[in-house]
């Protein structure tokens, strides 16, 4: 069955209809997965936010009011909120997601570049080249062969003799800290529009 | 859901079970709520507290603010009243016979207990011996006179500045370091009448004489008053010693001795752990920041440097104030011409009569009345400042959800 309510009327159902809150999740996860992953170029990183964005709005949905603000437009004012406290923190915090009681899961292998394909790196590849001098020696190998040679995980890991989760890791931790810096910059990461 | 991202799918599952546990616990609420009686909607309300929750969420609200400020209220007034040590105390020779030598001891004197001429029972008398390093022996005698019946007869050396503690009682007798005890002793001198001003005067003698002075004083009618010395930690039992010895001086008694010490030896090496810890994470901080490349990581470096040097700086004030606190004992004097009637000491708390019972319930009553109302005093402003914080939060918030 096709849901065909709003965004705000979905959030408003869902007070006591609690599945409701599900559909909202469906149309919006990956936009939002995206939206942190270009913003913090860490699919780790991006893929915690955007489950905790989701268990903060769940926690938090009956202070929704439908005063002709977009449901969606809401969920983006949680996520901006916890994307400002990561920038602020440099680490995100898990308070929503315990007080549900979920769980916080690690990032599957196979995700990793999955969801570094939604990141653009086309825009900011100029300030992340520049930026590689600010991490260690395993970031910086790591971060250059994956993102400005564009290989495979296989092939970094082959090229720094780790494990291929270990590649990951690298190139996860060094992204994240230029995230931080370029952020600390004032460097505006995506030229995207938010919602 | 169509991803193939598998972290979203684990994820939409993890909120499909919170949304099912939170349907169950709707439901029950629901289920609690109606009381049984099926088909009657109810106004579902935030939260899912009905009107008899919500006024015993009121009721315990109310409970908590008033035990909070009453909590506030008993710590600004430093305790409901009682001026006794946290830690270890001894009582001597109570004139008024409360406690006369039941659990005599000098500290710092050693002492002996034997029985006297005129015995009463052998807790009621006490004689306290001790010796100097030279052998010397200087006694002091006094009377306490009891309904004419229990006599205390005390044999104190005078002078005894290193010998070790002993006796009945939990004094702290750790002579060997009393740098890590703070002590504290009360004296109450009856002397003979028109002595008043000569017994002062002895007193500021001998608060010099032992390396003190007198912090302050008070007097009534030239008859009776009270001085609190200060005395450096090494001379309180001498200056305990001749304070006693001024009643037999001035043809008087000790109605009251009340010695304690609070031993702050685990707070001492407790902050110095700290103060040691944090100077090794502030030298690592330093040597962290000195490597930084960027400016940002220097800056927030510099901050918890900052934290951590207060941090010390609050455990070094600390310090300091215990240190001066142990070098430097408090002796509070009281000196009475006999005829001159103490102060009411008010009704007897550990054996209190139906009446005295009924006032110290009433004066607990009032005190505790006026721990609340000082504490609302303090909370009252807070909670002012927090609502118009909240307030200006909520606008702020409001108007940024409109904005997006």
């Amino acid at each position: 069955m096709v849901e065909e309510r709003t965004d705000s009327e979905l959030l408003i159902a869902s007070r006591t209809e609690p599945e409701a809150f599900t559909e909202i999740y469906r149309r919006h996860a990956e936009d939002l997965l995206r939206y942190f992953a270009r913003r913090t170029l860490d699919p780790e990183t991006a893929a915690e936010l955007t489950a905790e964005t989701f268990a903060e709005a769940f926690a938090s949905r009956a202070n929704y009011r439908d005063q002709g603000v977009n449901g969606v437009a809401w969920l983006y004012g949680i996520a901006r909120h916890r994307l400002g406290r990561f920038f602020r923190s440099g680490r995100v915090e898990a308070a929503a997601r315990r007080k549900l009681g979920m769980p916080e899961r690690d990032l599957a292998p196979q995700d990793y570049e999955r969801i570094e394909d939604l990141i653009d790196f086309a825009p900011i590849r100029e300030a992340l080249v520049a930026a590689l001098d600010t991490l260690n020696d395993e970031q910086r190998d790591a971060l250059r062969l994956r993102v400005i040679d564009g290989l495979g995980y296989a092939e970094v890991a082959e090229h720094l003799k780790c494990t291929e989760q270990n590649a990951r890791q690298r190139v996860s931790r060094g992204l994240r800290k230029i995230a931080l810096l370029l952020q600390e910059q004032g460097m505006q990461l995506t030229t995207e529009v938010e919602a | 859901m169509n991803t193939d991202i598998h972290a979203l799918q684990l994820l939409e599952r993890d909120l499909e079970a919170v949304a099912t546990r939170e349907r169950e616990r709707l439901a029950s609420v629901e289920r609690a709520h109606d009381g049984g009686g099926p088909g009657a909607p109810r106004r579902p309300s935030r939260g899912g507290r009905g009107g008899a929750h919500a006024w015993g969420g009121v009721a315990a609200a109310l409970v908590a603010v008033l035990v909070l400020a009453g909590g506030i209220g008993f710590l600004s007034q430093g305790g409901l009243g009682s001026n006794d040590g946290p830690a270890q105390r001894a009582s001597v020779g109570d004139a008024a016979g409360r406690d006369a030598g039941g659990s005599a001891e000098v500290p710092g004197a050693q002492a002996s207990m034997a029985p006297a001429p005129n015995s009463g029972p052998a807790d009621e008398r006490s004689t306290l011996e001790s010796a100097d390093s030279a052998g010397s022996r200087a006694s002091l005698d006094f009377q306490a006179v009891q309904d004419g019946a229990q006599y205390s007869n005390w044999g104190v050396a005078q002078g005894a500045e290193q010998a070790s503690g002993s006796g009945v009682g939990a004094v702290p007798t750790q002579q060997g370091d009393l740098t890590k005890i703070i002590r504290d002793g009360r004296i109450g001198i009856v002397i003979a009448d028109g002595s008043f001003s000569k017994g002062v005067s002895r007193v500021t003698q001998i608060a010099r004489q032992n390396g003190g002075f007198v912090l302050e004083s008070s007097s009534r009618d030239e008859r009776s008053g009270a001085l609190a010395l200060r005395i450096p930690a090494n001379r309180f039992d001498d200056a305990m010693l001749a304070l006693r010895g001024l009643a037999g001086e001035l043809q008087g008694e000790v109605e009251l001795q009340d010695i304690s010490g609070q031993d702050v030896t685990a707070e001492f090496i407790d902050l110095g752990a700290r103060l040691e810890i944090l100077q090794d994470r502030r030298d690592l901080l330093r040597s962290i920041q000195a490597d930084a490349t960027s400016s940002g990581e220097i800056l927030r470096l510099a901050a918890l440097i900052d934290d951590v040097t207060l941090q010390i700086e609050t455990i070094q004030g600390r310090l300091k104030f215990l240190r001066d606190q142990v070098a430097e004992a408090t002796i509070r004097v009281e000196v009475r011409e006999r005829d001159v009637q103490p102060e009411d000491p008010g009704p007897d708390a550990e054996n209190p009569s139906l009446a005295d019972s009924l006032g110290l319930a009433v004066q607990g009553f009032l005190r505790i009345v006026g721990a609340i109302v000082i504490g609302l005093g303090y909370l009252i402003p807070l909670a002012v400042i927090a609502l118009l914080v909240w307030g200006v939060v909520m606008l702020v918030r409001r108007r940024d959800h409109g904005a997006s």
